[in-house]
């Protein structure tokens, strides 16, 4: 894959969509949080509308991500796939086997929302550990 | 693989970061490629061949052996 951008250049045109819409992410989570809970929504559809508003910028900044992907160098494109790739397959990893788990009725409810942070965390600490130990190629 | 990236480098009194701003890519992997911990692409090696004025095979030393039917030749 050839570089598209310059890294300067790509860093830059990620960190300008991403920043904006973390923002917004926590501007929705909390005002929609509030809304649903002090305005006690009763229609299903007004509720998820709001649960699937709440995701977008998440889903937005994914995209952003994949975009920088393709745009940086070919050393931080192969760095942060391997991170990508490695929260990837820990998360999946966790979900079956919490998933399992929980249908052979040994673990209780786990909220899923703890599988965003979980890989987002991985794919942080992928990232790092691939800079101070890891022999990129 | 052994390359002569830093010595280049050092000679023409850039930094890490000055050579990436030339190459267009980030400084860790201007490192990288010094410390041998990252082997470019084709492409990227022609742009540093290009930039010092060199063929790719005086910057970079191929340490592989060459296979047995190639070595017959």
């Amino acid at each position: 894959m050839s570089q598209r951008y310059e890294f300067k250049e790509a860093r830059r045109r990620y960190n300008r969509i991403a920043g904006p819409l973390m923002a917004a992410y926590a501007v929705l989570c909390l005002s929609g949080s509030a809304l649903w809970a002090f305005f006690d929504v009763e229609f299903k559809l007004v509720s998820a509308i709001l649960a699937l508003t709440i995701c977008l910028p998440i889903v937005a900044v994914l995209l952003a991500k994949l975009r920088y992907f393709e745009e940086t160098d070919e050393y931080t494109r192969l760095r942060q796939l391997r991170a990508f790739a490695r929260a990837g397959a820990v998360t999946v990893s966790a979900v079956f086997i919490v998933g399992f788990l929980q249908l052979f009725e040994l673990v209780g409810q786990v909220p899923v929302f703890l599988f965003g942070p979980l890989f987002f965390l991985v794919y942080g600490l992928a990232t790092c550990t691939d800079r101070w130990f890891g022999k990129a190629a | 693989m052994k390359n002569q990236l830093r010595l280049l480098r050092t000679e023409r009194g850039w930094s890490q970061a000055a050579l990436a701003e030339r190459l267009g890519v980030s400084r860790q992997s201007v490192n990288a490629i010094e410390t041998g911990k990252y082997d470019p692409s084709l492409p990227l090696a022609f742009a540093i061949a290009r930039l010092f004025e060199l063929k790719i095979e005086e910057i970079f030393e191929d340490e592989t052996e060459a296979p047995d039917a190639l070595a017959a030749e």
